[in-house]
C-alpha cells in the first residue's frame, strides 16, 4: 500500500515536473524577444562599454530578452536612421540627433513615439531642469523646436571645456592653480603663451577635420559676448532671432584673430577631433578646447594630476556659457512591437544607480542632475564642476548645427573659410543667417 | 527572374500552332532579322529596364517634387531645376569636376601612353609583373585608397617627411586641409588610380597594330619618338577614345575618394556634384533636389561622353 502510494506520488511528481518544464520551455520559446538598439556612442573608453555592460545586466534581470546593440559612427547613423525606421525592420530604440536635421524629420514622419507616458511612469521629469527639456520637445508637425511633447531622453551631460596641461603652463611661467576668471584674462593668457612658446608649438591643439571642432570651440568665445538665451532662441527658430548680431560678429573676429596670431596647430583642417585630443594627451599644445566626453583620452595620456579642466571663462556679464547640452537623444521607434520594454531599458541605462556608477567610471557625466560623483576622484570632480558651472548658470548654448538641416555643413565651411582668411566675420555671419532664414521660411 | 520573363513571353512570340506565322515565314528573305531575336535579348533587356532605366526615370520623376524622402511629396514642377541653375555650390562642384577631369582623364591617358611606349617597344624582363603592379590601383576599393592616401598626405605623413628629407621642407603642408592644394591632392589620387586602366587598354591595343607598320617605320629610319607618333598613336585611336570616355565618367562620378578624404572641405573647396547630391539626399532631407542634381549630372556625363566620341569620329573620317 505504502509502496503503491509512493509509486503514485513519484509518478504524479514526474508528470507535474515534466508539464512544468515543458510549459516553462514553451513559455520561454514564445517570449524570446530581441530588441535592437542603435547608438553612435561608440567611444571606448567612453559610453560603449557602459551600454554593453548595462545591456548584459538587463538581459539577466529579464529572462527571454535579448538586447542587440549596434554601434555606428555618428554620420552613418544619422544618415540612415530615418529610412531604417521607415522600413519597419530598423531599430526598436535608437539615438537620433536634436535639431532640424534628424529629430524634426523623425517626428514629422511619425517614425518615433512621444515619451509623455513614460516620463510620467518613471518620473523622468525630475532628471533635467525644465529649460533643458526644450531640446527634446517638438510639435508633432516637426516645425516648432523647444515646444510640444517630449520625444527623446538622453544619457549624459556634455560640455565643451578647456583642458590644460599644467606642466606646460608652469614651464612657461604661469601658475596652473590661478587660472583667469574672465574671458579678457583668458585671451591675454593665450597671447602671452604664444610669445613664450617655440614657433612650431600650438597654444591650442585643434582638430577640425570633421568640421565640428571650431563649431564647438567657438562656443566659449561666443558666450562671452552674447546672451545664451539669444543663442538658444536662434536655434529654436524663435521669430526675429538673428545670428548676424554685433556680439556674434565681434566673437567671430576674435576667433579669426586667434587663428591669425598662430594659436592653433596649422594642420587643424586635416586633423580629426579625437586625434587632436590624442595629440594634446601626448603633450602637444597647452590647451585643448573640446568635449568633456573625451576626458578619458586626455587623462590616460597626461595623467590626471597634470590636467586642469575649466570652461572658457565668462565675458562682462559674468554668466558662464559654452557649447553643450545633453548627449544624443534616445527614441523609441513607432513601429516597434515592444515600446514598454524599450522604455524600461532606457530607464535602466539612464537612471539606475548602476548606470551612473558605470558612467562615472568612464569619466562621463550622467545627465540626471541629482547624480553625485564618487568621492576621491579629483579629475572627475573637475570635469563635473565645469559642467555644473555652466549648466547651473543656464549657459548651455546647445549645438548650433541643430538650427537647420544644412547648418552643419554651412558652419563647417564658414569656419574653415574664416580661419583661412577667405571670409570676414561679417561675411560669415551673413552666410549663416542666410541659411537659417532660408530654412525658417519653410517653417512658417 | 529573367528566365521567367522569357518563359512568359514565349507563347506570344513563338506559337508553333499558329498557321499565319508559318505562312509568313518564307516571305522573309534569308538573313533578315527574325522576331525571335527579341527573345534572345529579353533577359538582358529586362534587367536593363528593371535596374537601369526604371530607376533613372524614377529619379527624374522625383526631381519634380519637394520631398524629404519620408513624408508625402509636393509637386513643384521644374522649381528644383531652376534652383539648381542658381545654386552657386552646385556650380562650384561642376568646376571642381572639370578640374578633376584633367587629373582623372588627361593625365592618366598621357601617362598610360608613355608607359605603353616604354613597355612595348622592346622586350622587357618582368613585363607581366610591371603590367600587373601598375594596374593594381584599379583593383583596390576606393575607401581603402582614400584611407591610404589620407595617411600619405597627413602633416606628419610620408609625403611631408620625404619633402623635408630632400630639403624641401618649406613645401610640406597638410595637403588635404589646404584650400589651394586639397583638390589637386585628390586629383593626384585619381591619376594614380586610373592610369593603370589606360595602360592596360593601350597595351592590348598596341598588340593589334600590324608589326609590318613598325618594320616599315624603322626601314624609313624613324626613331622611337617618330615611330610613336606615326604608328602607335594613330593605331590606338579607338582605345584612347574608350579610355577618355571611361575616365571622364569616373571623374564626374567620383564620390568615394572625396567622401573619405575631405568630404568636400575645406570650406567647400573640394565639393563635387555627387557629394553635394549625397548631402542633399541624406543630410539635408531634400530628396527631390538631390534627384534634380543627379539628373543634371547624368545629362552632363551623357553630353560629355557624346562629345568625346564625336571628336573621335570626326578624326576618323578626315
Amino acid at each position: 500500500m505504502n509502496r503503491r502510494l509512493l509509486g503514485v506520488v513519484v509518478l504524479a511528481a514526474f508528470t507535474l515536473l515534466a508539464a512544468v518544464t515543458a510549459g516553462a520551455y514553451a513559455g520561454r520559446q514564445a517570449t524570446t524577444t530581441t530588441l535592437t538598439m542603435w547608438s553612435y556612442d561608440n567611444q571606448d573608453p567612453g559610453l560603449e562599454p557602459v551600454l554593453k555592460q548595462l545591456s548584459k545586466d538587463f538581459e539577466k534581470s529579464h529572462p527571454g530578452v535579448k538586447i542587440n546593440l549596434v554601434f555606428k559612427d555618428f554620420n552613418s547613423l544619422v544618415g540612415t536612421v530615418p529610412r531604417a525606421l521607415a522600413s519597419g525592420s530598423g531599430p526598436d530604440v535608437t539615438e537620433g540627433n536634436q535639431g532640424y536635421q534628424t529629430d524634426a524629420q523623425l517626428v514629422k514622419a511619425k517614425l518615433i513615439l512621444p515619451l509623455t507616458k513614460y516620463v510620467k511612469k518613471y518620473g523622468w521629469d525630475k532628471l533635467y531642469a525644465p529649460s533643458t527639456w526644450g531640446m527634446f520637445r517638438w510639435t508633432p508637425d516637426g516645425k516648432s523646436f523647444g515646444k510640444g511633447p517630449v520625444w527623446g531622453i538622453a544619457q549624459t551631460g556634455q560640455n565643451v571645456v578647456a583642458f590644460y596641461n599644467k606642466k606646460k603652463l608652469r614651464q612657461a611661467g604661469f601658475n596652473p592653480n590661478k587660472m583667469p576668471g574672465t574671458f579678457a584674462g583668458f585671451d591675454k593668457l593665450l597671447g602671452q603663451l604664444r610669445a613664450k612658446l617655440p614657433d612650431g608649438e600650438p597654444v591650442i591643439m585643434e582638430g577640425n577635420k570633421e568640421g565640428y571642432g571650431f563649431i564647438h570651440l567657438f562656443g566659449g568665445i561666443w558666450g562671452a559676448s552674447v546672451k545664451p538665451t539669444a543663442v538658444r532662441n536662434w536655434i529654436y527658430h524663435v521669430p526675429g532671432s538673428r545670428y548676424d548680431t554685433p556680439g556674434t560678429i565681434k566673437a567671430l573676429a576674435k576667433l579669426q584673430q586667434w587663428g591669425k596670431a598662430g594659436y592653433f596647430n596649422d594642420d587643424f583642417n586635416a586633423l580629426g577631433y579625437d586625434a587632436s585630443a590624442t595629440e594634446f594627451a601626448k603633450g602637444n599644445g597647452v590647451f585643448w578646447i573640446g568635449g568633456d566626453w573625451d576626458s578619458t583620452i586626455i587623462k590616460t595620456g597626461l595623467g590626471a594630476a597634470n590636467v586642469g579642466v575649466m570652461p572658457i571663462p565668462p565675458g562682462p556679464s559674468g554668466q558662464w556659457a559654452s557649447i553643450g547640452g545633453l548627449s544624443g537623444p534616445w527614441h523609441i521607434s513607432a513601429k516597434t512591437k515592444y515600446p514598454d520594454l524599450g522604455a524600461e531599458w532606457l530607464n535602466y541605462v539612464i537612471t539606475s544607480s548602476r548606470a551612473k556608477a558605470l558612467m562615472y567610471g568612464q569619466q562621463q557625466i550622467p545627465s540626471d542632475r541629482r547624480a553625485k560623483a564618487p568621492k576621491g576622484d579629483a579629475y572627475l570632480a573637475q570635469v563635473g564642476k565645469a559642467f555644473q558651472l555652466v549648466a547651473n548658470d543656464d549657459g548651455l548654448l546647445l549645438y548650433t548645427d541643430w538650427a537647420s538641416p544644412s547648418m552643419y555643413t554651412t558652419l563647417q565651411n564658414q569656419f574653415q573659410l574664416l580661419l583661412a582668411g577667405r571670409t570676414t566675420p561679417a561675411g560669415m555671419a551673413k552666410a549663416v543667417q542666410d541659411d537659417w532664414a532660408k530654412f525658417d521660411k519653410t517653417l512658417r | 527572374m529573367a528566365d521567367e520573363g522569357a518563359d512568359a513571353a514565349r507563347p506570344g512570340e513563338l506559337d508553333p500552332g499558329a498557321p499565319r506565322k508559318r505562312r509568313r515565314g518564307p516571305t522573309r528573305a534569308p538573313g533578315d532579322p527574325r522576331n525571335i531575336g527579341w527573345l534572345y535579348v529579353l533577359p538582358g533587356l529586362a534587367f536593363y529596364v528593371l535596374f537601369t532605366l526604371a530607376p533613372l526615370l524614377h529619379t527624374v520623376y522625383y526631381s519634380l517634387f519637394d520631398w524629404d524622402g519620408l513624408t508625402p511629396k509636393t509637386w513643384v514642377g521644374l522649381a528644383n531645376y531652376s534652383e539648381a541653375l542658381r545654386d552657386s555650390v552646385l556650380r562650384d562642384s561642376f568646376v571642381h569636376s572639370a578640374i578633376l577631369i584633367v587629373y582623372y582623364a588627361v593625365f592618366p591617358v598621357i601617362i598610360g601612353l608613355g608607359l605603353t611606349a616604354a613597355l612595348t617597344r622592346s622586350a622587357i624582363r618582368g613585363f607581366r609583373f610591371f603590367r600587373t603592379v601598375l594596374f593594381l590601383p584599379q583593383l583596390i576599393a576606393g575607401v581603402v585608397i582614400a584611407q591610404a592616401w589620407t595617411w600619405i598626405y597627413a602633416s606628419e605623413g610620408p609625403l611631408n617627411r620625404f619633402l623635408e628629407l630632400i630639403g624641401l621642407g618649406s613645401l610640406a603642408r597638410p595637403w588635404l586641409g589646404d584650400f589651394t592644394w586639397a583638390l589637386p591632392s585628390i586629383g593626384a589620387i585619381g591619376s594614380w588610380v586610373t592610369f593603370g586602366l589606360c595602360m592596360v587598354l593601350f597595351i592590348a591595343g598596341v598588340q593589334k597594330i600590324p608589326t609590318s607598320l613598325y618594320d616599315a617605320a624603322r626601314v624609313d629610319g624613324a626613331g622611337p619618338v617618330r615611330e610613336f607618333f606615326a604608328v602607335t598613336l594613330p593605331g590606338l585611336r579607338a582605345e584612347i577614345l574608350v579610355a577618355f570616355v571611361l575616365t571622364t565618367i569616373n571623374a564626374l562620378r567620383s564620390f568615394d575618394i572625396v567622401y573619405n578624404t575631405t568630404a568636400g572641405g575645406p570650406g567647400g573647396s573640394t565639393i563635387v556634384p555627387s557629394m553635394y547630391m549625397y548631402q542633399n539626399a541624406f543630410l539635408y532631407n531634400r530628396v527631390g533636389y538631390a534627384a534634380a542634381i543627379s539628373t543634371v549630372l547624368a545629362i552632363a556625363i551623357f553630353l560629355l561622353a557624346a562629345l568625346v566620341l564625336r571628336i573621335g569620329d570626326r578624326g576618323e573620317h578626315q
